[in-house]
């Protein structure tokens, strides 16, 4: 394994010879990379429009069964309580059950029909003060009647307000959340097309209520939601193939916590084309920060706010020139203002210097999976030769660290550049910070140079190679794929003990390190 | 209701209406006890969406002897929609707005039910007179004097109440004589009086910008 270890480059290699762990050579089909490094073990489900309603099932008959409830009753309950189950279940014991579903607008205490029965067959509604037979009348669980028509109007403006998952009764101050079915049922037969909506809102509860579920944020809409078990700060991957951040809803971007992630995103958009035009046409007025383009003429240049200043070194200075001097023309005059625009620009260039490798290795991370077809090519070269090698797993986790560990390292450059900048100003001194970002850029360096290794081992034609040439390959890159996997870790450990977890004030946190990414939510049976 | 389109699948047809059945109803059951609440509701035209409510100071309150005219606009949905309420009166409290006339009532917004009426909000709002809530302001200057100057905040409540919400207690032809005085043609003023309902001060300002 050491060809490359014993080349100039030892510094990069220094964990391969203690820290790695075995690996059987005779058995490439083993996957060596380490178990215990699927930190966060959350499991996420995949909901579809036609699983949906099997979703919500379980915990509806948890609710159910626990308090002996029917099922429009756990729903309200479960609605109310954003489908926190357990949460449920702890003021059950906290509350009472009175309380608990006097909160959430149940009424289980059953005033049946033949309440109604009771009284006279003309029964005047409070509502519309008219004068209704006996049959046209519905009565609520709470106990309070209105005649059928007031019924279904109330609940179309409410249905039509979006308030479908708590429609109350009429009755003033009355708590009580409609019978689901009373209201399927009046409404559908005014409505049916709108009773199909109210239907489809309290299916829906469940997604938009429930910290636990997410719609997939995928664009044409793949129409699926995401169900996470474990910790919601987590990385998942829809049925449809896309990866995003189950916490903020946008792409995939560990290590950079959410807010980061925003932050950079806009500043992205923001600047991106205009960047790298920017620093290569302008320069920054020293009065007004603003760039100005220099269109023609002499070196010096007057800005639309009306300072004038040298082209040549950025100065400000006065209005009249002669051929050989611009008046006023000193360097040393305006300090203040200078370091205003040295400092405009040494922001900008900390933004370029950030964003040109965040977007190297996001360019690199595309580039990259085009090899996958290509590798395969030259394996099934090398199989129709009949050769000797019979698995090619080495090549495929070669491939998959390569990957993973380019994203890492894009999404490093985000973090490092408001980890260590006015992001946290307050939070260190320009000592502790120096420190922080130099064992930080040690660990993304070592990551980086070993990527940039394994990279270039991958693309080497081995189809081309003898068997023995190809088996030191496979050793190389067995080796470089466990040792950037060792790198990612460190560099998540770094990121999450050493930097993140010594802010005072702010509190960030990020989805924990995956070895396999963004976790592939399971399919349900509808 | 809905109709059956012509290829086949259904659309709802819904055309809104204020219930002016129950509308009619609430009127007549509110005038029959005017005497005793001192709470009116009429309607502003022909138009029973529009209507002027008005409610008495509550004894007691810097608004007493005070009559407030309410503007009450009904919304398509009435009664499944609260109506909108606003004071025409000028009135110094922290939970109306002393520009607009707006009011900050919960029963007007997201607690409103179809089983209450014309009169019982117009009743919460005479309490809300008697019981400011400075903590839910609508009026944060207002609010602000209420809880930190109370002596001043009663003495201009007073003082409004004597400017603007009294001002109906002259008879028409005294209002009429006095703007007459301030130089305008009396056709005019009578018109504009008749058009405003009476309130001189409101017909001063039409007068004024007109």
């Amino acid at each position: 394994m050491e060809d490359y270890a014993s080349s100039d480059e030892d510094y990069y290699n220094q964990y391969e010879a203690d820290d790695l762990v075995d690996y059987d050579d005779g058995d490439p089909d083993i996957d060596y990379t380490v178990a215990s490094l699927n930190l966060g073990c959350s499991s996420s489900k995949v909901i579809t429009q036609e699983s949906l309603l099997a979703a919500q099932r379980e915990d509806l008959h948890r609710v159910m069964d626990m308090l002996s409830l029917k099922e429009h009753h756990a729903r309200t309950l479960l609605i109310h309580y954003r489908w926190d189950v357990e949460k449920v279940l702890a003021l059950l014991v906290e509350k009472g059950k009175d309380e608990l579903y006097a909160e959430a607008g149940v009424t289980v205490v059953k005033c049946d029909e033949f309440f109604l029965s009771k009284i006279s067959s003309i029964i005047t509604c409070n509502i519309c003060m008219e004068e209704v037979s006996r049959k046209e009348v519905t009565l609520m669980d709470c106990g309070h009647y209105f005649c059928n028509t007031c019924w279904t109007e109330h609940f179309i403006v409410k249905i039509n307000e979006g308030q479908s998952r708590r429609i109350k009764c009429m009755a003033y101050k009355c708590n009580a959340v409609c019978d689901e079915a009373k209201i399927r049922k009046l409404v559908g037969a005014r409505d049916p097309y709108l009773a199909e909506k109210f239907d489809r809102f309290l299916l829906e509860s469940f997604i938009e209520d429930n910290k636990r579920v997410k719609w997939c944020p995928s664009i044409p809409n793949c129409g699926n939601a995401i169900y996470v078990e474990g910790d919601e700060l987590c990385e998942v991957e829809c049925a449809c193939g896309l990866q995003f951040c189950f916490s903020c809803s946008s792409e995939v971007h560990s290590p950079c916590s959410c807010l980061m992630w925003e932050l950079w995103s806009r500043k992205c958009k923001d600047n991106s084309e205009t960047v790298n035009w920017l620093t290569a046409h302008t320069k920054f007025c020293p009065n007004c920060l603003k760039p100005v383009e220099k269109s023609g003429g002499c070196n010096l240049v007057v800005c639309i706010c009306g300072q004038g200043f040298c082209w040549l070194c950025g100065g400000a200075t006065g209005w009249t020139h002669t051929w050989q001097s611009i008046a006023d023309h000193s360097c040393g005059r305006y300090k203040d203002l200078e370091m205003k625009a040295a400092r405009a620009k040494r922001d900008l260039v900390r933004y370029m210097h950030y964003h040109g490798r965040y977007k190297a290795h996001t360019d690199s991370f595309k580039l990259e999976s085009n090899l996958k077809t290509i590798s395969e090519g030259k394996i099934s070269l090398i199989e129709g030769r009949n050769s000797t090698f019979k698995d090619f797993g080495w090549v495929t986790n070669g491939l998959y660290r390569l990957s993973r560990s380019r994203q890492i390292l894009s999404y490093s450059y985000p973090f490092a550049f408001y980890m260590f900048g006015d992001l946290f100003e307050e939070e260190m001194t320009e000592k502790e910070r120096e420190l922080k970002q130099n064992l930080f850029e040690d660990q993304q360096q070592q990551l980086e140079a070993n990527v940039e290794k394994l990279s270039s081992y991958i693309e080497e034609p081995f189809d081309e190679y003898t068997e023995d040439r190809v088996d030191e390959l496979r050793l190389k890159i067995m080796d470089l794929s466990a040792i950037t996997e060792k790198l990612c870790l460190k560099l998540y450990e770094c990121i999450e003990n050493d930097l993140l977890a010594s802010l005072h004030h702010a509190t960030h946190h990020i989805a924990p390190y995956m070895s396999k990414g963004a976790e592939r939510a399971r399919g349900m049976p509808s | 209701m809905s109709q059956r389109g012509e290829w086949g699948f259904s659309f709802p047809v819904r055309l809104k209406m204020i219930d002016f059945a129950r509308v009619q109803k609430e009127l007549q059951e509110c005038s029959k006890d005017v005497e005793e609440s001192g709470i009116k509701v009429s309607p502003k035209s022909d138009n029973l969406a529009l209507l002027i409510g008005s409610i008495p100071g509550p004894i007691g309150t810097p608004y007493e002897g005070g009559t407030f005219q309410i503007d009450i606009t009904l919304p398509d949905g009435y009664p499944f929609e609260p109506p909108k309420m606003q004071f025409a009166t000028k009135v110094w409290h922290p939970n109306v707005s002393s520009q607009s006339g707006a009011i900050c009532l919960d029963i007007l917004k997201d607690q409103w039910s179809p089983a209450l009426t014309l009169k019982t909000a117009l009743v919460s709002v005479q309490a809300l007179l008697s019981a400011p809530q400075p903590d839910d302001p609508q009026d944060a200057v207002v609010a602000k004097q209420y809880l930190q100057d109370h002596h001043t905040f009663v003495g201009t409540a007073r003082y409004w109440t004597e400017t603007f919400a009294k001002a109906s207690s002259l008879g028409v032809e005294e209002k009429v004589q006095k703007l007459v005085e301030m130089g305008f043609p009396e056709d005019q003023v009578k018109s504009t009086l008749e058009a405003v309902g009476g309130d001189e001060n409101l017909a001063l300002e039409k007068l004024c910008s007109g």
